[in-house]
């Protein structure tokens, strides 16, 4: 995993600690990440070999993956 | 043996605590009272209700041993310069000690406070606009009037402001008052106070009368429980006689530079952090309680025409007779420097008298018919002012008090306005030429000039009136003017 | 043609509803009750001789020309003190008044140098005109005393003070005390004696209190205060209004010129932004323009080691078109971007970003904004609707309590703040919350009724327990909820903020604030009347810097404090178009109007205008540029007006990032701290030289009008347009009013914008259209702009960046009145000799464990890197909390802040970092080596030389 990647994780872990409060955390991150972030970011993120996200965002990047 | 002596200022320039200190060693009981105002017997000393006076420590012993009677005047209160007076702003004077609760009650302190609770705001309004009292510091406003203004102005915060920077050589009314009879100043106040709404008053004292301010502070102590809600501070001034006008006096009092406001707004709507105030002078609001307790019909009984009640008359200057002289509306001048004053001190013949202040005309004999009043005054170009007036004999070089005027007021202007802060330079300097001998037809026609532009173009009285001495010393004494 | 001066109507207006209708010389006229007889006369038409008067400051009566006669009252009073009253006569010249007006004349001129023809002055001196309007001849007076020949003061940069002159009218005083509020002048002495003092007898203007702001110097009438550009050249002869390119306040001003020169920039009475007043820097510091360190000609290079190689215009476009065109052939086209200047105008951001969307064929744009208030632009939008501030700088008049979050407006919006300042003095309340003691708590005449100084980092606990007190204390405005927002998301905050972990108490071990401060503060905007929140990057560059707007939103509706004068949500944007930036659609995920580029409909529309097919996913933002870049995938970059080496975090990361690229297109001024990592080094012009607009923080759109011929040869939107062309895309646009015809075309908000009307109405606020035709000063005033308000739940997250045995302090930055930003402006005039370098402010007690004393060299290292400037030792920081700014380049102050930043936008958590200071002697290896490079990438070779 690149230092880019590493920070991509960040941010995401990030985003879901400050979305506690929707009613669906996933699906707001999932959101979030569809808005703001550039293909390359999302691909990067989806990668496989990614590790570190809270379970709040593995679920996003679930459905980002079922998404596209 | 029971003496007293007057711890006023003035006595105390005379001596009086030396005095007091013999006749203490000698084992008599001094009791400190305030001042009679009889200024030629100071040290002033009472025994039994025999004035004696001016009592030197050598005369000590034998008036201990009662043998005084060289230098006794007999029974003060009956002495004509007394008998002749109508005092009830200083009807305690000489008789109580100033910070003694009980000898201010015992005199009828309260009275007035207590009865203007009764009587409620309005009705305490009522009866000093009745009464007719007006400003006593020189503008003559009806005080009820001003304090009606302020009594239906809408604010979360009023205050009572009393003048007390009295900067007016030859007068000590004030003075008198705050040292010797200081809770009936407090007792005005608080008057002023129940009757407009106010829950604050200041006291601001020139620096110059140091006595007065701690006599003022430690009766502001003694009696804050009496006239409480309403609280009182003193506060002191420095040295500028312009704050003595109000609106300087109250950007002195806020911390600012004493400069002189623009009116309107009036102080009674926007004053005091621009809040509305009612700024009197000490004399104008210690003669409140007078008023309350006996009535508002009483005082206005007193004097002529639109001039109604008492003033305190402050003789002073080259007179045999210098003292506080209370008395009616109407007394004339002649009278006033003649009769009672006693003439010149120097025994020559007057010549002048200024009446009102620095800024008061001077005033030939042959004006010594004219009534003292504020209308009679107005009308022969003078004033009457906050109540000083200033023998002078025939040794007076009247060019040399008209350039006087102007240095005063060059002295004392804040700087604001044109007319006064350059026009009172420009004025001693043309004064000087004239003075001098230079071309004086043409400086006494500028001179002339000058003071047109700064009676009517001033922004207060202190370049306002300059003109009237300068004037009036040329018009009545135009021989001193002359080529030399 | 002779200088015309703005018109000055002697007081100010009234504003009451009242009307009066009195008498002037025979003529009738009608004015509001509260004015003054001089200002209904002006008016009319009819100018009273007046000098210490002035409509910009409250009548002072000192004079004594003004003086008039009134029907039934005795005396001359002053008009300029006397109000109107029904059916009053007055008449304004009569041979009583002339007599008296010589006289006073004739006394200032008694006391006056006579050396007319060759004073500063001369053609636009009040003292001449008056005397000739009263028609002094003669002075009688032989003066003896005189102020005559009494030394100037000439510290100041930018004007001259001489004494000599000076006719106590105070009105340089009153300048200072009421319009700017400073307050650091006076009158020393009185009387004659009077002289006008910048502080105690000894004190000159450089070394006062003075802000150098030109208040005085506008308000003088005579030679006394001059500019020093006006004695050097002369009076100017026509004037052209235009807005400053500094901050987002927005003054206008009046260049005043002769010919192409600048003679001096005078603040525009009728600018509505200002109000005819202004700072030192719009009013002084526009000489960066003819610096010797402008670049005035294009140069490329192909290596950054290279010295740079002068070139032709023709030859830098197309060197920069083909670099562009091959990388995007081999690396493909997400691998290129570009990054739109906030200081730029609207119609230049625009082209920037269509050249990154119609020619680049990306979303990779971005903005300075990212860096500073894109939480601004989140937070407002999901709350509001809106990605802007919801007033106008008019409506502090009408509040009675303010609370100023993370900001320090008399230093960042040093004309803002005096207007705030002037309602402050008039009795609103203010709650400052900011972990520095700034010059608003306490300064003269202001003191803030609570100063919440909170720990760094915890802004959103502190407004939580804020929000914790209005409403379980019952003071939330509940008839604005239930019909202003939606009633279910405002119960889901409520009980979340009511939960006793958001209390005050709960909270005051993280936020140190004391719990009953915190209370008495919330309690003092809930029920204090009008409540009006003003905010800076203090809110923003934070990792909940999003969070924290919304938990601003979110008290600012529970109290119903939205949609009326006095009230609102109001950032404070930092620069003078960054507004504008945003709302050119400057941000990666957004076209012009803050719509999303997911938006088929509003993608169309732009579609249809620029004849290409649009990319409708999400671009790059910077911080995302720079690893992308680090990565190997982004190649090249077109920065317009923008130095992200020096002010954006993290420096290492940043030029890793520009290092790794092929092709760097700077296009600016000056050889900044990104050129040093640049190929080609396009010259940018300045807001003197360029047609355009700028928006500032109040949505006002201001024109930006020329005034000299570009010194480097085009405008910058030219410039860009050129660039476009170079790559063969069709534009031709002849003037930027046709580009702001383009935006209003696309963006319903500025749907009723031009040129032509700008000329007519002086600014308009977006948004202007059928529904507001006028533009809109106050929003959400029936309604929120997405309908109903939405509360947001916050809660606090704390930052990852923590102190710890290593990094026991937190370091924040902020901006002072004298620099600004990076200083490329401000760093290239006399400005320098207030602010000459970045100082570390450090508590006295920190210091003092560290045997640290002010002036001394210091380390400031982080876990991002380190740094060595020089200390100050004050109590306005907390223990625990140091301070610095970030103006000057070799300051690297950006080396030591993090990679943390806003969950939503990426704008970097510049607030809050974990420091050590220690005694240093002297630059860092990093300075040192920095500044070796800064040496070497700023070499020019001139074209000449090849020859």
């Amino acid at each position: 995993m690149t230092s880019t990647t590493d920070n991509l994780v960040r941010m995401a872990n990030q985003i879901a600690a400050n979305l506690q409060h929707e009613p669906d955390v996933p699906k707001a991150v999932a959101e979030h990440i569809r808005l703001f972030w550039d293909p390359r970011m999302r691909q990067l993120i989806l990668a496989p070999d990614v590790s570190g996200v809270s379970p709040d965002v593995a679920s996003a990047l679930d459905q980002l993956r079922d998404a596209s | 043996m029971k003496v007293r002596i007057s711890d006023d200022a003035l006595a105390l320039a005379c001596g009086a605590d030396d005095v007091a200190a013999a006749f203490e060693a000698a084992g008599a009981d001094v009791e400190r009272t305030s001042s009679w105002g009889m200024h030629w017997l100071e040290p002033l000393v009472e025994i039994d209700g025999i004035g004696y006076g001016p009592v030197a420590v050598e005369d000590v012993a034998s008036l201990v041993s009662g043998q005084g009677a060289s230098v006794s005047i007999g029974v003060i209160a009956d002495h004509p310069f007394i008998a002749r007076q109508q005092r009830l702003t200083f009807a305690r004077a000489g008789k109580t000690r100033p910070l003694n609760l009980a000898d201010y009650e015992a005199t009828g302190g309260w009275a007035g406070l207590r009865q203007a609770r009764q009587l409620g705001a309005e009705a305490v309004i009522e009866a000093l606009i009745d009464s007719g009292l007006r400003g006593r510091g020189g503008a003559g406003f009806p005080a009820g009037i001003k304090w009606r203004t302020v009594a239906h102005a809408q604010a979360d915060q009023k205050y009572i402001v009393c003048n007390a920077d009295e900067g007016d050589s030859g007068t000590f009314a004030d003075r008198m008052v705050m040292e010797g009879d200081p809770f009936q100043l407090i007792e005005g106040m608080a008057i002023a106070g129940f009757a407009v709404g106010a829950t604050k008053g200041y006291v601001y004292i020139r620096s110059e009368y140091p006595h007065a301010i701690q006599k003022m502070q430690a009766a502001v102590r003694a009696c804050a429980h009496i006239v409480a809600p309403f609280d009182v501070e003193i506060r002191v001034g420095a040295g500028a006689y312009v704050c003595g006008e109000e609106t300087s006096l109250l950007n002195s009092l806020e911390g600012k530079r004493g400069e002189v406001r623009a009116k309107p707004p009036l102080p009674a709507l926007e004053g005091l952090f621009g809040k509305p105030t009612v700024v009197n002078n000490v004399l104008t609001l210690a003669t409140v309680p007078w008023i309350m307790a006996h009535g508002a019909q009483a005082y206005a009984d007193y004097g002529m025409g639109r001039s109604r009640g008492t003033m305190p008359i402050q003789i002073a200057g080259n007179v045999r007779f210098g003292g506080l002289f209370e008395t009616a509306f109407g007394i004339t001048l002649g009278e006033l420097v003649t009769d009672i004053g006693g003439g010149a001190a120097s025994g020559r013949p007057v010549r002048a008298v200024q009446v009102g202040g620095p800024l008061g005309a001077y005033h030939p004999p042959s004006q010594f018919d004219t009534p003292f009043d504020y209308e009679s005054f107005a009308e022969i170009d003078g004033l009457i002012g906050h109540g000083g007036l200033v023998v002078f004999d025939d040794s007076v070089d009247m060019a040399k008090q008209a350039r006087f005027a102007m240095e005063f007021c060059a002295a004392e202007s804040c700087g604001k306005c044109t007319p006064c802060r350059l026009g009172s330079t420009r004025g001693l300097e043309t004064l000087d030429h004239i003075v001098a001998g230079d071309n004086v037809a043409q400086n006494l026609a500028l001179v002339e000039d000058l003071c047109d532009t700064m009676k009517f173009g001033s922004l207060c009285a202190l370049g306002g009136f300059t003109p009237y001495p300068v004037l009036s010393a040329i018009k009545h004494f135009s021989e001193d003017f002359g080529e030399r | 043609m002779t200088y015309q001066p703005q018109s000055d109507f002697g007081t100010p207006a009234a504003t009451s509803d009242a009307q009066i209708t009195l008498t002037i010389d025979g003529r009738t006229v009608t004015v509001p009750a509260g004015t003054s007889v001089m200002r209904a006369a002006a008016e009319q038409g009819t100018s009273i001789p007046k000098l210490c008067a002035t409509d910009s400051l409250s009548a002072f009566g000192s004079c004594r020309l003004c003086l008039v006669e009134i029907d039934g009252r005795r005396g001359t009073p002053a008009s300029c003190t006397t109000p109107v009253e029904p059916g009053m006569v007055v008449h304004t010249q009569t041979p009583r008044l002339q007599k008296l007006r010589k006289g006073v004349m004739e006394l200032y001129i008694s006391d006056h140098p006579l050396d007319c023809l060759t004073c500063g002055a001369n053609g636009d001196c009040e003292l001449q005109d008056q005397a000739g309007a009263v028609g002094l001849r003669d002075v009688r007076y032989q003066p003896v005393e005189t102020h005559l020949g009494q030394a100037k003061d000439q510290s100041n940069p930018y004007f001259d003070f001489d004494p000599s002159k000076c006719i106590v009218c105070s009105r340089c005083v009153r300048a200072c005390d009421e319009v700017q509020g400073t307050l650091a002048l006076t009158v020393q002495g009185r009387g004659f004696g009077s002289k006008i003092s910048a502080g105690i007898a000894s004190d000159n203007f450089l070394g006062s209190e003075c802000v150098s702001c030109g208040a005085c110097v506008q308000a003088c009438p005579t030679a006394t205060l001059i500019e020093k550009k006006v004695v050097e050249i002369g009076t100017p002869e026509r004037a052209v209004v235009t807005t400053c390119a500094y901050c987002g306040v927005g003054c206008t001003f009046r260049a005043e010129m002769r010919g192409e020169q600048l003679v001096r920039m005078v603040p525009w009475k009728e600018g509505k932004a200002n109000r005819g007043h202004s700072c030192v820097k719009g009013r002084f510091a526009w000489g960066y323009a003819q610096h010797q360190e402008r670049i005035l000609k294009p140069m490329i290079r192909r290596s950054i080691q290279d010295p740079w190689q002068e070139v032709s215009w023709d030859d830098a476009l197309a060197y920069a078109a083909s670099e562009l065109k091959r990388i995007s052939a081999t690396y493909g086209k997400q691998a290129l971007g570009g990054i739109t200047s906030s200081r730029c105008t609207n119609e230049e951001t625009f082209l920037v970003q269509k050249l990154v969307r119609a020619g680049f064929g990306n979303n990779n744009v971005d903005t300075c904004a990212r860096v500073c208030h894109s939480p601004t632009g989140y937070g407002l939008k999901t709350t509001f609707g809106t990605s802007a501030g919801t007033q106008d700088f008019d409506s502090v008049e009408d509040s009675d309590v303010i609370l100023v979050i993370g900001a320090n407006p008399t230093d960042g919006h040093p004309v803002f703040a005096s207007r705030m300042k002037r309602r402050l003095r008039k009795g609103a309340k203010l709650i400052v919350i900011d972990p520095r003691r700034t010059d608003l708590v306490r300064s003269p005449h202001i003191e803030a009724q609570h100063h919440l100084a909170l720990q760094p980092g915890t802004n959103v606990a502190v407004l939580t327990a804020m929000a914790h007190t209005i409403v379980t204390e019952g003071l939330v405005n509940e008839a604005f909820v239930k019909e202003r927002c939606d009633w279910d998301e405002y119960q889901d905050w409520a009980s979340f903020v009511s939960e006793d972990r958001n209390s005050p108490e709960a909270l005051e071990p993280v936020t140190k604030v004391p719990a009953a401060d915190l209370r008495a503060a919330a309690r003092l905007y809930a029920t204090g009347g009008n409540g009006a929140i003003y905010y800076g990057l203090g809110v923003t560059e934070h990792s909940q810097g999003s969070s924290t707007v919304m938990a601003i939103a979110n008290l600012a509706m529970a109290t119903g404090n939205i949609g009326r004068r006095g009230v609102g949500v109001n950032p404070l944007r930092g620069q003078n178009n960054v507004q504008g930036a945003c709302d050119m659609g400057s941000f990666p995920h957004e076209l012009a109007g803050y719509r999303h580029i997911s938006d088929a409909a509003t993608r169309a529309l732009f579609e249809r205008e620029w004849g290409v097919q649009l990319e409708s996913e999400p671009g790059l933002r910077i911080p995302n540029m720079l690893d992308a870049a680090t990565d190997g995938v982004f190649k090249a970059i077109y920065i317009q007006g923008e130095d992200i080496l020096q002010s954006d975090p993290n420096t290492h990361h940043v030029a890793a990032g520009l290092e790794a690229m092929e092709c760097v297109i700077v296009h600016d001024l000056f050889l900044n701290e990104t050129a040093n990592y640049a190929h080609i080094f396009l010259p940018g012009s300045t807001f003197l030289e360029k047609n355009g607009t700028f928006t500032n923080a109040e949505r006002r759109i201001q024109p930006v009008r020329k005034v000299m011929t570009p010194l480097n040869g085009y405008e910058d939107w030219e410039v860009t347009q050129k660039l476009a062309q170079a790559l063969g895309l069709d534009w031709n646009y002849a003037h930027p009013s046709e580009i702001m015809d383009e935006i209003a075309r696309l963006t319903p908000s500025f749907a009723g914008v031009s040129f032509d009307r700008l000329d007519q109405e002086g600014s308009l606020q977006w948004p202007v259209n059928e529904s507001a035709p006028d533009g809109s000063p106050i929003m959400h005033v029936d309604g929120f702009v997405r309908g109903k308000g939405k509360f947001v739940v916050t809660d606090y997250v704390p930052t990852d960046e923590r102190t710890g045995p290593r990094y026991p302090l937190l370091l924040t930055t902020g901006r002072i009145l004298s620099q600004y930003n990076v200083g490329a402006q401000t760093r290239r005039t006399d400005n320098v000799v207030w602010h000459e370098e970045d100082l570390l402010e450090i508590h006295p007690v920190d210091a003092e464990n560290r045997g640290i004393k002010s002036g001394d060299w210091v380390r400031l290292a982080s876990r991002a890197g380190e740094t060595t400037l020089r200390a100050t030792v004050t109590e306005r920081v907390a223990p625990g909390v140091v301070y610095t700014t970030f103006h000057h380049p070799l300051t690297q102050a950006n080396v030591v802040t993090t990679d943390y930043s806003d969950w939503a936008t990426n704008c970097p958590e510049y607030k809050v970092t974990a420091v050590q200071i220690s005694p240093s002697n002297g630059p860092t290896e990093w300075q040192e080596s920095y500044a070796k490079l800064q040496n070497n990438a700023r070499r020019i070779a001139k074209a000449e030389a090849a020859e």
